[in-house]
């Protein structure tokens, strides 16, 4: 298995249909994309077309909705063999997934549901992690998820059960910024604490997006700009974890090209200010 | 304490049943309670395949309106539980479910609109496979044009309708008033397929729908002359289905051609 930990890749966007066009006639200033893998896990035409296209001038990382990691159900091996087939044509930098169940029973719900944050979760996820990564034959970077309920049987914080995942699964992370901000807000926690509970050497990927304030709680639905308060977040990851990979996540409302890649010039330069403020720090 | 595989169960049927067990096990935040909280999840899993549909659906729902097709949206999710990783094939079972179900099923043309925007969308990412080009008929040598057989391109599918679906679907594409719904005297043929990145279809004239059937079925040129012949008199008959065979390979309808030596 390969356990390299993988590339820098700079600053990244989601590929999405509506930008395929721009992307192909122009070279916008974006350093890689990320794909959501089921899109891919089609028989042919053109968005796997124009994916290869795409993927002979960036590099690609696959990025999948229903790996379903902490399920109960048996693991879908015709699922995991679909992306393995697609890995296998894309050449992905890494493969990610999230932190998460999407149904059981034969169901799909389509969303990314939460965990309760227990021993006996842990042992499942780890187990489930170490096959499909055996499986795969390579390392899984899995992402924490927005969240709007908590457990009355949890017997961890989040960070301390994402942390033992990664330890004993010996997986890569995925550190979503925008989501650790919503479940911050939503469960009462210390969006510092979860930054400070998560190992650095860990932590491959970024994912920043935009989120919906409801007043009481915010739901994280990637149809709106990214906020002033996850970008300052965003700040305090730099800063802790150093260059990590990152991208900006946008599914609904989809902008113009130009104003996706003009928001991630707004990560760059976040990067840029604090990696000039740790030199002369350390110049000092 | 509830088992992992216990809750999951529970959280799912308090999506899918409105099962409001699932409460027991997790809290009230600081800011909300805990119905409002789980009702996240509860609208998000239908608020996501309803736009799965409409997407798939676009014809449909502009002909049945939003009100209509919205009707039809939440009626497809309470009975088509999501049993697909992928939501791509979410829909798969709404051209049956409106041929089957009131009162959808009074009214043939929803069906069959369903059926032809499913097939389009089925070959939009169907397999690929090069089409078979007008150089390589060139090359056959004219005693081996009898014993010609041929491929269809792997997306092409032939749809029959007893109505003028094809006809609204045009309409409604188009954004232009549709034709009042009439089931037809004689059922329709309908082709669709993929040529190079395209979705397409085409109705097809009897003579041209049969030798299609028979063509996809390996049956050999010579033959093939032969039925057109039988079909609509022997004038022109090797014209009339050299001219169909021509369309076909300038469609990309063709994925290959052999010549039989048995």
């Amino acid at each position: 298995m390969s356990t390299k930990k993988p590339p820098y890749l700079g600053f990244g966007l989601g590929l999405r249909p509506q930008h395929y066009d721009d992307i192909l006639n122009g070279s916008p200033a974006v350093d890689w994309f990320e794909v959501i893998s089921e899109n891919y896990m089609i028989p042919g035409g053109q968005p796997l077309r124009i994916l290869d296209r795409i993927r002979e001038r960036y590099p690609i990382v696959m990025h999948g909705v229903s790996m379903s990691i902490a399920s109960t159900a048996s693991l879908d091996m015709d699922y995991l063999g679909a992306l393995k087939t697609l890995a296998d044509r894309v050449n992905p930098k890494w493969i990610s997934d999230h932190l998460c169940w999407t149904g059981v029973h034969g169901v799909n719900l389509h969303d990314l549901l939460p965990i309760p944050y227990t021993e006996e979760a842990l042992d499942h996820v780890v187990d489930r992690v170490t096959q499909v990564q055996d499986f795969l034959g390579r390392r899984l970077t899995l992402e924490n998820v927005s969240t709007y309920v908590t457990f009355g049987q949890s017997e961890m914080t989040e960070w301390e059960f994402v942390t033992e995942v990664a330890n004993r699964a010996d997986c890569w992370l995925l550190f979503d910024v925008n989501n650790v901000y919503v479940s911050a807000f939503n469960h009462g926690f210390s969006t510092d604490d979860f930054l400070h509970g998560v190992p650095r050497d860990r932590v491959v990927q970024f994912h920043v997006a935009g989120h919906s304030h409801e007043e009481t709680h915010i739901i994280d639905t990637h149809d709106h700009p990214v906020c002033e308060e996850v970008w300052d977040f965003y700040r305090e990851a730099v800063t802790h974890f150093g260059p990590v990979s990152t991208m900006i996540e946008r599914d609904d409302n989809i902008p113009p090209l130009a104003e996706v890649v003009a928001e991630l010039d707004i990560a760059r330069n976040i990067a840029r200010e604090v990696s000039e403020s740790v030199r002369l720090t350390a110049a000092e | 304490m509830t088992s992992l595989k216990e809750l999951q169960d529970s959280f799912q049927a308090g999506i899918l049943a409105g099962d409001d067990a699932i409460l027991g096990e997790i809290n009230d935040s600081a800011r909300e309670k805990r119905t409002v909280l789980f009702g996240v999840y509860r609208n998000a899993y239908v608020a996501r395949l309803a736009e799965v549909l409409g997407n798939d659906y676009e014809q449909v729902h502009a002909y049945l309106g939003d009100e209509g097709f919205a009707d039809l949206v939440k009626a497809y999710i309470d009975a088509n539980p999501s049993d697909q990783r992928n939501a791509r094939w979410f829909g798969r079972h709404l051209p049956a479910y409106t041929r089957t179900t009131a009162p959808f099923a009074n009214h043939p043309e929803v069906s069959e609109i369903a059926v032809l925007e499913m097939a389009l969308n089925d070959a939009f990412d169907g397999p690929d496979a090069a089409a078979l080009g007008i150089d390589e008929l060139a090359a056959i040598r004219a005693e081996d044009w009898p014993h010609l057989t041929f491929q269809p391109h792997p997306t092409a599918i032939r749809l029959t309708f007893d109505t003028n679906a094809a006809e609204i679907w045009s309409a409604l594409k188009d954004e232009t008033a549709p034709p009042a719904p009439v089931r037809l005297p004689d059922p329709q043929a309908i082709l669709v397929w993929r040529q190079d990145l395209t979705a397409r279809f085409r109705p097809l004239q009897a003579e041209e729908a049969m030798m299609w059937g028979e063509a996809a079925k390996g049956v050999p040129f010579g033959v093939l002359c032969e039925m057109v012949a039988t079909f609509a008199g022997e004038d022109n008959a090797d014209l009339r289905a050299a001219t169909y065979l021509r369309s076909w390979i300038d469609s990309g309808l063709l994925r290959g051609c052999q010549v039989e030596t048995d």
